[in-house]
Protein backbone atom coordinates (compact mmCIF):
# COMPACT_ATOMS: atom_id res chain seq x y z
CA UNK A 1 0.00 0.00 0.00
CA UNK A 2 1.21 3.49 -0.85
CA UNK A 3 2.01 5.67 2.10
CA UNK A 4 0.76 9.21 1.72
CA UNK A 5 -2.36 11.28 1.71
CA UNK A 6 -4.12 9.17 -0.92
CA UNK A 7 -3.23 5.99 0.95
CA UNK A 8 -4.65 7.48 4.08
CA UNK A 9 -7.84 8.29 2.21
CA UNK A 10 -8.26 4.70 1.13
CA UNK A 11 -7.75 3.51 4.69
CA UNK A 12 -10.28 6.03 5.99
CA UNK A 13 -12.77 4.81 3.40
CA UNK A 14 -12.25 1.20 4.39
CA UNK A 15 -12.73 2.01 8.05
CA UNK A 16 -15.95 3.88 7.30
CA UNK A 17 -17.24 0.92 5.31
CA UNK A 18 -16.22 -1.44 8.06
CA UNK A 19 -17.88 0.69 10.72
CA UNK A 20 -21.09 0.47 8.72
CA UNK A 21 -20.80 -3.25 8.21
CA UNK A 22 -19.83 -4.01 11.78
CA UNK A 23 -22.70 -1.92 13.14
CA UNK A 24 -25.06 -4.11 11.20
CA UNK A 25 -23.44 -7.40 12.09
CA UNK A 26 -23.53 -6.40 15.75
CA UNK A 27 -27.29 -6.62 15.77
CA UNK A 28 -27.04 -10.39 15.92
CA UNK A 29 -23.73 -11.09 17.62
CA UNK A 30 -20.60 -9.41 18.96
CA UNK A 31 -17.10 -9.47 17.47
CA UNK A 32 -15.65 -11.48 20.34
CA UNK A 33 -14.69 -14.37 18.06
CA UNK A 34 -12.76 -12.10 15.67
CA UNK A 35 -9.47 -10.26 16.06
CA UNK A 36 -10.68 -6.80 15.09
CA UNK A 37 -7.14 -5.38 15.32
CA UNK A 38 -5.96 -7.55 12.43
CA UNK A 39 -6.67 -7.64 8.74
CA UNK A 40 -5.65 -10.58 6.62
CA UNK A 41 -6.01 -11.45 2.95
CA UNK A 42 -6.49 -14.99 1.73
CA UNK A 43 -6.68 -16.36 -1.82
CA UNK A 44 -8.24 -19.64 -2.81
CA UNK A 45 -11.06 -21.39 -4.60
CA UNK A 46 -14.68 -21.19 -3.44
CA UNK A 47 -16.11 -24.58 -2.52
CA UNK A 48 -19.52 -23.36 -1.27
CA UNK A 49 -21.51 -20.16 -0.74
CA UNK A 50 -24.14 -20.23 2.03
CA UNK A 51 -26.75 -17.60 1.07
CA UNK A 52 -28.41 -18.01 4.46
CA UNK A 53 -29.57 -16.15 7.54
CA UNK A 54 -28.41 -14.88 9.88
CA UNK A 55 -25.13 -14.71 7.94
CA UNK A 56 -23.72 -15.66 4.61
CA UNK A 57 -20.65 -17.88 4.58
CA UNK A 58 -18.09 -18.18 1.82
CA UNK A 59 -16.15 -21.44 2.10
CA UNK A 60 -12.72 -21.21 0.49
CA UNK A 61 -10.08 -23.89 -0.12
CA UNK A 62 -6.72 -22.24 0.57
CA UNK A 63 -3.37 -23.93 0.01
CA UNK A 64 -1.16 -22.96 2.95
CA UNK A 65 2.62 -22.45 2.84
CA UNK A 66 3.15 -26.15 3.58
CA UNK A 67 1.18 -27.10 0.49
CA UNK A 68 -1.76 -28.36 2.54
CA UNK A 69 -5.31 -27.33 1.54
CA UNK A 70 -7.24 -25.71 4.39
CA UNK A 71 -10.95 -24.89 4.54
CA UNK A 72 -11.61 -21.24 5.40
CA UNK A 73 -15.04 -20.00 6.56
CA UNK A 74 -15.74 -16.34 5.84
CA UNK A 75 -18.75 -14.88 7.62
CA UNK A 76 -20.56 -12.05 5.86
CA UNK A 77 -23.71 -10.00 6.19
CA UNK A 78 -27.14 -11.59 5.81
CA UNK A 79 -28.69 -12.28 2.41
CA UNK A 80 -31.46 -9.84 3.38
CA UNK A 81 -28.96 -7.04 3.87
CA UNK A 82 -26.70 -7.89 0.94
CA UNK A 83 -29.58 -8.70 -1.41
CA UNK A 84 -30.80 -5.10 -1.13
CA UNK A 85 -27.29 -3.87 -1.96
CA UNK A 86 -26.57 -5.57 -5.22
CA UNK A 87 -25.51 -9.04 -4.13
CA UNK A 88 -27.35 -12.22 -5.11
CA UNK A 89 -27.12 -15.93 -4.39
CA UNK A 90 -24.83 -16.21 -7.42
CA UNK A 91 -22.45 -13.37 -6.48
CA UNK A 92 -20.06 -16.06 -5.31
CA UNK A 93 -20.00 -19.48 -6.98
CA UNK A 94 -18.20 -22.74 -6.32
CA UNK A 95 -15.05 -22.81 -8.44
CA UNK A 96 -14.55 -19.02 -8.31
CA UNK A 97 -10.97 -17.99 -7.60
CA UNK A 98 -11.37 -15.44 -4.83
CA UNK A 99 -9.20 -13.05 -2.83
CA UNK A 100 -10.84 -12.02 0.44
CA UNK A 101 -9.85 -9.50 3.10
CA UNK A 102 -11.02 -10.53 6.54
CA UNK A 103 -10.83 -9.88 10.26
CA UNK A 104 -9.37 -13.26 11.19
CA UNK A 105 -10.80 -15.51 13.87
CA UNK A 106 -8.84 -15.59 17.09
CA UNK A 107 -6.64 -18.55 18.05
CA UNK A 108 -5.47 -19.05 14.49
CA UNK A 109 -8.68 -20.69 13.33
CA UNK A 110 -9.18 -20.76 9.58
CA UNK A 111 -11.95 -18.23 9.21
CA UNK A 112 -12.88 -14.61 9.62
CA UNK A 113 -15.30 -11.79 9.05
CA UNK A 114 -15.72 -10.52 5.51
CA UNK A 115 -14.36 -7.07 4.68
CA UNK A 116 -14.13 -7.18 0.88
CA UNK A 117 -13.41 -9.65 -1.88
CA UNK A 118 -12.29 -9.76 -5.47
CA UNK A 119 -13.35 -12.36 -8.03
CA UNK A 120 -11.76 -11.62 -11.40
CA UNK A 121 -12.66 -8.01 -12.17
CA UNK A 122 -15.51 -7.89 -9.67
CA UNK A 123 -15.06 -6.29 -6.27
CA UNK A 124 -17.54 -7.32 -3.60
CA UNK A 125 -18.10 -4.96 -0.70
CA UNK A 126 -20.33 -5.59 2.34
CA UNK A 127 -22.10 -2.31 1.65
CA UNK A 128 -22.59 -3.17 -2.00
CA UNK A 129 -21.23 0.29 -2.75
CA UNK A 130 -19.53 0.66 -6.12
CA UNK A 131 -15.78 0.84 -5.82
CA UNK A 132 -12.85 1.44 -8.12
CA UNK A 133 -10.37 -0.04 -5.67
CA UNK A 134 -8.38 -2.73 -7.38
CA UNK B 1 -54.58 -36.41 33.05
CA UNK B 2 -57.75 -35.36 31.25
CA UNK B 3 -58.66 -33.22 34.22
CA UNK B 4 -55.30 -31.47 34.06
CA UNK B 5 -55.66 -30.83 30.33
CA UNK B 6 -59.21 -29.65 30.85
CA UNK B 7 -58.11 -27.26 33.58
CA UNK B 8 -55.28 -25.97 31.42
CA UNK B 9 -57.68 -25.38 28.54
CA UNK B 10 -60.08 -23.54 30.82
CA UNK B 11 -57.24 -21.34 32.03
CA UNK B 12 -56.10 -20.68 28.48
CA UNK B 13 -59.66 -19.79 27.52
CA UNK B 14 -59.94 -17.42 30.48
CA UNK B 15 -56.69 -15.73 29.44
CA UNK B 16 -58.01 -15.41 25.89
CA UNK B 17 -61.23 -13.89 27.08
CA UNK B 18 -59.40 -11.19 29.04
CA UNK B 19 -58.39 -9.47 25.79
CA UNK B 20 -61.33 -7.70 24.16
CA UNK B 21 -62.36 -8.93 20.72
CA UNK B 22 -61.80 -6.66 17.73
CA UNK B 23 -65.20 -5.53 16.45
CA UNK B 24 -66.32 -6.54 12.99
CA UNK B 25 -65.05 -3.77 10.68
CA UNK B 26 -67.57 -1.72 8.75
CA UNK B 27 -67.08 0.14 5.49
CA UNK B 28 -66.83 3.33 7.56
CA UNK B 29 -63.95 1.80 9.56
CA UNK B 30 -62.02 1.11 6.37
CA UNK B 31 -62.83 4.58 5.02
CA UNK B 32 -61.50 6.12 8.23
CA UNK B 33 -58.15 4.41 7.66
CA UNK B 34 -57.80 6.16 4.30
CA UNK B 35 -57.79 9.47 6.17
CA UNK B 36 -54.86 8.47 8.42
CA UNK B 37 -51.25 9.23 7.46
CA UNK B 38 -49.94 6.68 4.97
CA UNK B 39 -47.62 4.47 7.01
CA UNK B 40 -47.93 1.57 4.57
CA UNK B 41 -44.90 -0.05 3.02
CA UNK B 42 -41.41 -0.99 4.08
CA UNK B 43 -39.22 1.27 6.17
CA UNK B 44 -35.62 1.09 7.34
CA UNK B 45 -33.63 3.20 9.73
CA UNK B 46 -31.36 5.70 8.08
CA UNK B 47 -27.63 5.25 8.28
CA UNK B 48 -25.18 8.02 9.15
CA UNK B 49 -25.73 10.71 11.70
CA UNK B 50 -26.44 8.66 14.76
CA UNK B 51 -24.84 5.58 13.23
CA UNK B 52 -27.41 3.36 11.48
CA UNK B 53 -30.11 5.60 12.88
CA UNK B 54 -29.19 4.69 16.41
CA UNK B 55 -31.38 6.18 19.06
CA UNK B 56 -30.33 9.76 19.62
CA UNK B 57 -30.88 12.27 22.35
CA UNK B 58 -33.49 14.96 21.99
CA UNK B 59 -31.20 17.68 20.65
CA UNK B 60 -29.93 15.43 17.86
CA UNK B 61 -26.58 15.22 19.61
CA UNK B 62 -24.79 12.08 20.73
CA UNK B 63 -26.90 9.34 22.27
CA UNK B 64 -27.96 10.28 25.76
CA UNK B 65 -27.91 7.29 28.07
CA UNK B 66 -30.66 6.40 30.50
CA UNK B 67 -30.36 7.98 33.95
CA UNK B 68 -30.37 5.04 36.32
CA UNK B 69 -31.39 4.79 39.95
CA UNK B 70 -28.61 3.66 42.30
CA UNK B 71 -30.09 0.16 42.46
CA UNK B 72 -30.16 -0.23 38.67
CA UNK B 73 -26.78 1.42 38.19
CA UNK B 74 -25.47 -1.35 40.46
CA UNK B 75 -27.30 -3.99 38.42
CA UNK B 76 -25.82 -2.56 35.25
CA UNK B 77 -22.33 -2.51 36.77
CA UNK B 78 -22.72 -6.13 37.87
CA UNK B 79 -23.66 -7.15 34.32
CA UNK B 80 -20.79 -5.17 32.80
CA UNK B 81 -18.36 -6.71 35.30
CA UNK B 82 -19.42 -10.21 34.26
CA UNK B 83 -17.85 -9.32 30.93
CA UNK B 84 -20.08 -11.51 28.77
CA UNK B 85 -18.62 -11.64 25.27
CA UNK B 86 -22.03 -11.72 23.64
CA UNK B 87 -25.78 -11.63 24.16
CA UNK B 88 -28.47 -14.25 23.73
CA UNK B 89 -29.25 -12.83 20.28
CA UNK B 90 -26.13 -14.76 19.19
CA UNK B 91 -28.18 -17.87 20.04
CA UNK B 92 -31.07 -16.44 17.98
CA UNK B 93 -33.16 -15.26 20.93
CA UNK B 94 -34.97 -12.13 19.66
CA UNK B 95 -34.21 -9.02 21.71
CA UNK B 96 -37.86 -8.00 22.31
CA UNK B 97 -38.75 -4.42 23.20
CA UNK B 98 -37.29 -1.90 22.89
CA UNK B 99 -34.25 -3.43 21.16
CA UNK B 100 -36.21 -5.02 18.30
CA UNK B 101 -37.06 -1.52 17.01
CA UNK B 102 -33.37 -0.70 16.59
CA UNK B 103 -32.29 -3.49 14.25
CA UNK B 104 -30.50 -2.84 10.95
CA UNK B 105 -33.37 -4.44 9.03
CA UNK B 106 -36.59 -3.00 7.61
CA UNK B 107 -40.10 -3.17 9.01
CA UNK B 108 -43.52 -2.93 7.39
CA UNK B 109 -46.56 -1.12 8.79
CA UNK B 110 -50.07 -2.47 8.20
CA UNK B 111 -53.13 -0.43 9.13
CA UNK B 112 -56.42 -2.30 9.55
CA UNK B 113 -59.52 -1.38 11.56
CA UNK B 114 -58.67 -1.40 15.26
CA UNK B 115 -54.96 -2.16 15.00
CA UNK B 116 -51.59 -1.27 13.61
CA UNK B 117 -49.35 -4.23 12.85
CA UNK B 118 -45.59 -3.92 12.51
CA UNK B 119 -43.90 -6.73 10.60
CA UNK B 120 -40.26 -6.68 11.68
CA UNK B 121 -37.80 -8.45 9.41
CA UNK B 122 -35.13 -9.03 12.08
CA UNK B 123 -35.82 -12.44 13.64
CA UNK B 124 -39.17 -12.49 11.70
CA UNK B 125 -41.11 -10.73 14.44
CA UNK B 126 -44.54 -9.09 14.60
CA UNK B 127 -45.92 -6.37 16.91
CA UNK B 128 -49.62 -5.62 17.35
CA UNK B 129 -50.76 -2.18 18.49
CA UNK B 130 -54.50 -2.13 19.25
CA UNK B 131 -56.16 1.17 18.32
CA UNK B 132 -59.75 0.13 19.07
CA UNK B 133 -59.97 2.03 22.33
CA UNK B 134 -59.30 -0.86 24.68
CA UNK B 135 -57.40 0.02 27.88
CA UNK B 136 -53.95 -1.25 28.79
CA UNK B 137 -54.18 -4.44 30.87
CA UNK B 138 -53.90 -3.81 34.61
CA UNK B 139 -51.95 -6.98 35.25
CA UNK B 140 -50.20 -7.62 31.91
CA UNK B 141 -48.49 -10.82 30.83
CA UNK B 142 -44.71 -10.53 30.64
CA UNK B 143 -43.94 -10.63 26.94
CA UNK B 144 -40.99 -9.83 24.68
CA UNK B 145 -43.06 -7.12 22.98
CA UNK B 146 -45.28 -6.29 25.95
CA UNK B 147 -48.91 -5.43 25.29
CA UNK B 148 -49.52 -2.34 23.14
CA UNK B 149 -52.44 0.01 22.63
CA UNK B 150 -52.42 3.10 20.45
CA UNK B 151 -54.35 6.17 19.43
CA UNK B 152 -53.96 8.93 16.86
CA UNK B 153 -53.16 12.52 17.81
CA UNK B 154 -53.19 14.86 14.77
CA UNK B 155 -51.47 12.40 12.48
CA UNK B 156 -49.18 10.92 15.14
CA UNK B 157 -49.67 7.34 16.25
CA UNK B 158 -49.06 7.23 19.99
CA UNK B 159 -48.42 3.69 21.20
CA UNK B 160 -48.23 2.73 24.86
CA UNK B 161 -46.72 -0.58 25.86
CA UNK B 162 -46.49 -2.35 29.22
CA UNK B 163 -45.61 -5.81 30.53
CA UNK B 164 -42.19 -7.00 29.40
CA UNK B 165 -40.33 -10.26 29.71
CA UNK B 166 -37.38 -10.13 32.12
CA UNK B 167 -35.33 -11.40 29.18
CA UNK B 168 -35.61 -7.98 27.49
CA UNK B 169 -33.38 -5.03 28.36
CA UNK B 170 -34.23 -1.36 28.87
CA UNK B 171 -30.86 -0.52 27.28
CA UNK B 172 -27.64 -2.51 26.78
CA UNK B 173 -26.80 -4.16 30.12
CA UNK B 174 -29.70 -2.38 31.82
CA UNK B 175 -32.54 -4.60 33.05
CA UNK B 176 -36.02 -3.20 33.62
CA UNK B 177 -38.57 -3.59 36.39
CA UNK B 178 -42.08 -4.91 35.84
CA UNK B 179 -43.17 -1.26 35.86
CA UNK B 180 -41.35 -0.29 32.65
CA UNK B 181 -43.61 1.54 30.21
CA UNK B 182 -42.71 2.54 26.65
CA UNK B 183 -44.47 5.32 24.75
CA UNK B 184 -43.70 5.62 21.05
CA UNK B 185 -44.77 8.50 18.83
CA UNK B 186 -44.78 7.56 15.13
CA UNK B 187 -45.22 10.37 12.60
CA UNK B 188 -44.31 11.30 9.04
CA UNK B 189 -41.90 14.22 8.80
CA UNK B 190 -42.06 14.17 4.99
CA UNK B 191 -43.85 11.79 2.60
CA UNK B 192 -41.20 9.06 2.88
CA UNK B 193 -39.59 9.81 6.25
CA UNK B 194 -40.88 8.56 9.58
CA UNK B 195 -39.81 9.69 13.02
CA UNK B 196 -40.23 7.41 16.02
CA UNK B 197 -39.75 9.14 19.34
CA UNK B 198 -39.48 6.56 22.13
CA UNK B 199 -39.85 7.46 25.78
CA UNK B 200 -39.19 4.84 28.44
CA UNK B 201 -40.30 5.30 32.03
CA UNK B 202 -39.54 2.91 34.86
CA UNK B 203 -39.93 4.20 38.42
CA UNK B 204 -37.57 1.53 39.77
CA UNK B 205 -34.84 1.72 37.12
CA UNK B 206 -34.88 5.34 35.92
CA UNK B 207 -34.69 8.69 37.68
CA UNK B 208 -36.03 10.47 34.58
CA UNK B 209 -37.83 9.44 31.39
CA UNK B 210 -35.39 8.16 28.75
CA UNK B 211 -36.25 9.58 25.33
CA UNK B 212 -34.61 8.80 22.00
CA UNK B 213 -35.58 9.34 18.37
CA UNK B 214 -35.07 7.20 15.29
CA UNK B 215 -35.52 8.19 11.65
CA UNK B 216 -36.74 5.72 9.02
CA UNK B 217 -36.89 5.98 5.22
CA UNK B 218 -39.61 4.35 3.14
CA UNK B 219 -38.39 1.99 0.40
CA UNK B 220 -41.27 1.58 -2.03
CA UNK B 221 -39.54 -1.13 -4.04
CA UNK B 222 -38.68 -3.33 -1.04
CA UNK B 223 -40.56 -6.25 0.42
CA UNK B 224 -39.97 -7.88 3.79
CA UNK B 225 -37.82 -10.98 3.52
CA UNK B 226 -37.81 -13.95 5.84
CA UNK B 227 -35.17 -14.08 8.57
CA UNK B 228 -34.97 -17.52 10.09
CA UNK B 229 -32.11 -17.07 12.52
CA UNK B 230 -31.80 -20.81 13.12
CA UNK B 231 -31.31 -21.48 9.39
CA UNK B 232 -27.51 -21.36 9.57
CA UNK B 233 -26.54 -19.76 12.85
CA UNK B 234 -22.92 -20.57 13.57
CA UNK B 235 -22.46 -18.02 16.35
CA UNK B 236 -23.28 -18.76 19.96
CA UNK B 237 -22.73 -17.68 23.53
CA UNK B 238 -22.74 -20.03 26.53
CA UNK B 239 -24.13 -19.51 30.04
CA UNK B 240 -20.79 -18.05 31.17
CA UNK B 241 -20.89 -15.44 28.41
CA UNK B 242 -18.20 -17.11 26.29
CA UNK B 243 -18.76 -16.49 22.59
CA UNK B 244 -17.99 -19.11 19.96
CA UNK B 245 -18.28 -19.68 16.23
CA UNK B 246 -18.78 -23.02 14.53
CA UNK B 247 -16.70 -23.28 11.36
CA UNK B 248 -17.28 -26.98 10.74
CA UNK B 249 -18.30 -27.10 7.10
Amino acid sequence: MRIGSSGRLIIAGSIAALALSTASVSAHHSFAAFDMSKQQTITGVVSRFDWTNPHTFIWVDVVNDKGVTETWAIEGMSPNYLGRRGWSKTSVKPGDKITVSIRPLKEGKTGGMFIRAQIGDRVLMPTGAPTDER
Amino acid sequence: MRLVIGAAMALALAAQQKAPALKVPTEADWTAIAKLPDFTGVWEQTFGGGGRGAARGRAGGPPAGPQLTAAYAAKRQALVSKGAEDKDTANCLPPGMPGIMGQPYPMEFLLTPGQVTIVIEAYSQVRHIYTDGRPLPEDPEERFFGTSIGHWENGTLVAETVGFSPLTELAPNVPHSEKMKIVERFRLTDPDTMSIETTITDPEALTAPFTSTRTLRRHRAWTIAEYICEENNRNSVDANGKAAINIKK
